[in-house]
């Protein structure tokens, strides 16, 4: 706290023994730089502040990236026209482009309406990705005949009204047993899935799992397993014929293959404030007053608050630690070995039994005679010239501490 | 007033009650009307806070370091119950605890509330009210109202270094030649004669004495008494710092130099009461801080401390001109100045070494100075450069002490520079000094 004496170099008591041209204390010697420490951080320590930031970043953009690429809609999909996997249905989609029928995928409801013409077979599969009702409704305002490969109960009500949905059988080769010409001619196929129940007028194959009627001057087809028009079973019994036989019976096939579950526009959605009941939103109203009470409750406090005038906390040891920093800065060497030597002289010099006016020969003869060390090592450490660098005063500091400790124990 | 938790439990609890309510809307106003009525009904049936008398008996003063009960009687003189709770305030540094407790006085009856302050700093600390917190039958709101009940609590000087009185004290009846030892000094005052035995010191044989009787006679001697030692606390800036580990709180930003101070002053005083001299204080920045003038030997301390307690480092220099001033207005004999103060350069040589040749020519000067055990211990470092360059400054600093403590050595002025720790029983030593060497 008090501003010192001006830092003026501690000059000993005794004057330094200095060769000639040797640095006058407080003038920086043109051969020692003077080192200054560069404010900016370099790039290693930008790299080691920022690496942690960098690789959680990193590691949030391949997540998001595998993320985005598992889930990102493929072609490969079950029953798809445009998959050669084995669950996909490119092999049907070229059987059916080479017999000269037009194959029109479609991914999406409003894609297959736009694509759909009156005397096209809308061809549909997945469809536990149309579950919205609104989807359905759409759907069903496509014209043409539709062929519904295993639809969920929701599609069965919307595309196929009056068909209930039976039991599941087994998936295995099955005779056609009806007289519709397509499964006749087929013969055995590998059928099954869901059995449905068939309405009147109705015609079922293969034990209800392939049932076909007409609704309204289309004929709707429905299957219980699409299986045996992917690209695995094609080949097997009758599969292709019984596919080419239902799928190729129109020149032009919008197949509807979606990827993804499908969504659109909210449009006559009731909002979610609409669903709330009144109570829950007056309950909150009450909540709010409840939260107001607690607040009043924890705000008044047991009496005012006590100031007190505290004192200065000042501690006393600043001063030093200031001008050891200053020191330290400035690499003021020359300052700080010229008063770590005035320190070691003024408790070397009473233990030698010297007088307060001794010259500097004479306290290096004393010393050397007293600790048998070389006079000139010892002027060197005591008198010499201020170190050169940083290591040099650190090597001076432990010298004269091992001088001093050699005249005490001597 | 004050409401308890227990209102807005109330609250949030009935808001299931509007869930299912057919008129929700209703039903929230209904309730909250309700909940203020409820909370009315309690506030007047609550014990009232106002007529409630409060007596305060306890210790006024504490030494720093102990702790002290504080003891409330809260009489009820209303009708009604009183139950809650209270707070006894006191400044943070009093260390009141607990903050606040349960309460619970029946109509007409009185009870008693303990509070316990440890304070952590020297000074007054003055109660900062009670306040008293009743909560109605319903526990749903409650009174509250705060009484001024008036108390101080002053805070002494811990006097830590009273463990070292013992050893000084025995010292002292050595010089007193009533321990055996016999001890002669310069300016000792001849007290007796008596037979020579075998022991004594040759040299105070009276040999114009052993001349006219048969026996060979030596004198005797007795330290001098009733001298005046007037012990100078400097209460400036420079007794602001802090140095050492504060023994009450054992913060480690330190103890202020003026506590250090006034600690081995207070050894000082006590031995130099014993010991038969009179001793006046004084406390001085820019101006008289404190006075006390030959206090009895039996009162010495006590009063001391009374005049230390309230005592805090003003931030401003020295005015040791006015200092000398009033120390020669005050000391017309010669007497013994024991000056406590900081031996920084800089400021002794503006201020006391112009006037100190003044002071010194009538009066002994000894001047006692607290020196940083942080700054000893920074001088030591020698393991990295950044320690190398603070033990430079460090020896610096010790360097500029050094040659002040010379400087003021050739004027004439004892100086005792130790570490805070220390300075009491080198203080005491360095009087103990003088006194047999007879140069009070």
């Amino acid at each position: 706290m008090t501003p010192d004496a001006p830092a003026s170099a501690p000059v000993p008591e005794a004057a330094p023994v200095s060769a000639p041209g040797a640095p006058l204390p407080g003038v920086p010697s043109p051969g020692a730089p003077s080192p200054s420490a560069p404010a900016s951080p370099r790039a290693q320590d930008l790299w080691r502040r920022w690496r942690g930031v960098l690789g959680v970043l990193a590691f949030m953009v391949v997540l998001a990236a595998l993320t985005a690429l598992v889930t990102q809609p493929r072609p490969g999909g079950y029953l798809d026209p445009e998959a050669t996997t084995p669950g996909g249905a490119h092999a049907l989609a070229r059987l059916l482009r080479d017999q000269g029928v037009e194959v029109r995928p479609a991914r999406t409801v409003d894609e297959a309406r736009e694509l759909a013409a009156p005397d096209s077979l809308l061809l549909v599969t997945r469809t536990e990705f149309l579950a919205a009702g609104w989807l359905m409704d759409d759907l069903a305002t496509v014209p043409g005949d539709r062929l519904l490969v295993e639809p969920v109960t929701q599609a069965l009500q919307s595309l196929a009204p009056g068909l209930g949905a039976g039991a599941l059988t087994d998936v295995e080769p099955r005779a056609p047993g009806c007289a519709l010409p397509a499964a006749v001619k087929a013969g055995t196929a590998v059928t099954g899935g869901v059995s449905y129940n068939a309405p009147s007028g109705a015609t079922s194959c293969y034990g209800g799992g392939v049932i076909r009627y007409t609704d309204g001057g289309r004929t709707v087809t429905v299957l219980g397993s699409g299986e045996f028009m992917s690209n695995r079973r094609l080949a097997e019994e009758g599969d292709a014929a019984l596919a080419m036989n239902l799928a190729g019976t129109r020149p032009v096939v919008v197949w509807l293959a979606p990827t993804f579950p499908q969504a659109g526009p909210a449009d006559g959605e009731t909002s979610l404030a609409d669903l709330i009941p009144p109570g829950v939103t007056w309950a909150a109203v009450q909540l709010l007053a409840a939260v107001v009470l607690v607040a009043l409750w924890r705000v008044r406090r047991l009496g005012p608050v006590v100031a007190e005038r505290l004192p200065v906390v000042v501690r006393a040891a600043e001063t030093a630690e200031g001008r050891g920093r200053l020191y330290r800065s400035r690499g003021a060497r020359d300052r700080a070995a010229a008063a770590l030597r005035a320190a070691a002289l003024d408790r070397i010099v009473p233990r030698l039994g010297l007088a307060g006016d001794v010259t500097p020969a004479g306290v290096v003869a004393a010393v050397a005679m007293r600790t048998g060390q070389d006079a000139q090592q010892a002027g060197a450490v005591l008198y010499g010239a201020a170190p050169g660098d940083d290591a040099g005063l650190v090597a001076l500091a432990r010298h004269l501490d091992a001088l001093e400790r050699q005249v005490r124990d001597s | 007033m004050a409401l308890t938790g227990r209102t807005g439990l109330l609250a949030a609890v009935s808001a299931l009650a509007v869930l299912f309510a057919p008129q929700p809307g209703a039903a929230v106003l209904g309730l909250l009307l309700l909940l203020a009525a409820l909370v009315t009904v309690d506030l007047l049936l609550a014990g009232s806070v106002r007529p409630l008398r409060l007596e305060r008996a306890g210790e006024r003063r504490v030494r720093l370091g102990d702790s002290v009960e504080m003891v409330l009687t809260v009489e009820n003189p209303g009708r009604r119950r009183v139950r809650g709770r209270v707070r006894d305030a006191w400044p943070p540094s009093a260390r009141a605890r607990p903050a606040e407790q349960p309460l619970d006085v029946p109509a007409g009856e009185r009870r008693r509330i303990v509070t316990t302050l440890a304070p952590l700093r020297r000074g007054d600390r003055e109660s900062a009210g009670v306040t008293v917190r009743s909560v109605g039958p319903l526990g749903l709101a409650a009174r509250q109202g705060s009484h001024a009940v008036p108390w101080t609590v002053r805070v002494l000087p811990p006097f830590l270094s009273r463990t070292h009185l013992p050893a000084k004290l025995s010292r002292l009846r050595e010089l007193e030649g009533r321990n055996p030892v016999l001890i002669r000094g310069q300016g000792t005052e001849f007290d007796s004669l008596r037979e020579y035995v075998a022991g004594d010191d040759v040299r105070s044989i009276d040999w114009r004495a052993t001349a006219r009787r048969s026996d060979v006679v030596v004198r005797t001697w007795r330290p001098e008494r009733d001298r005046r030692v007037l012990i100078v606390l400097d209460t400036s800036r420079t007794s602001a710092g802090r140095v050492g580990l504060d023994p009450a709180s054992g913060d480690p930003s330190g103890w202020p130099r003026l506590d250090w101070s006034m600690d081995a002053a207070l050894l000082l005083a006590a031995l130099a009461a014993r010991a038969g001299d009179r001793v006046d204080f004084l406390a001085h920045d820019r101006a008289v801080r404190a006075w006390v003038p030959g206090a009895s030997r039996t009162e010495l301390l006590s009063v001391l401390v009374n005049a230390m307690a309230p005592m805090e480092a003003e931030l401003v220099e020295a005015d040791s001109e006015g200092m000398v001033t009033a120390i020669m207005s005050r000391a017309a004999h010669r007497c013994l100045v024991v000056l406590l103060t900081d031996l920084n350069p800089a400021s002794l040589e503006e201020g006391l070494l112009p006037v100190l040749p003044q002071l010194a020519s009538r009066h002994l000067v000894l001047l006692a100075a607290v020196s940083d055990p942080r700054v000893a211990a920074m001088a030591e470092g020698r393991d990295t450069l950044e320690q190398v360059y603070d033990a430079a400054a460090a020896e610096h600093l010790r360097g500029e002490r050094r040659r002040m403590t010379s400087r003021l050595r050739r004027h004439g002025v004892e100086v005792v520079d130790a570490l805070p720790d220390q300075l009491a029983p080198a203080l005491a030593d360095a009087y103990l000094a003088l006194k047999a060497a007879g140069r009070l």
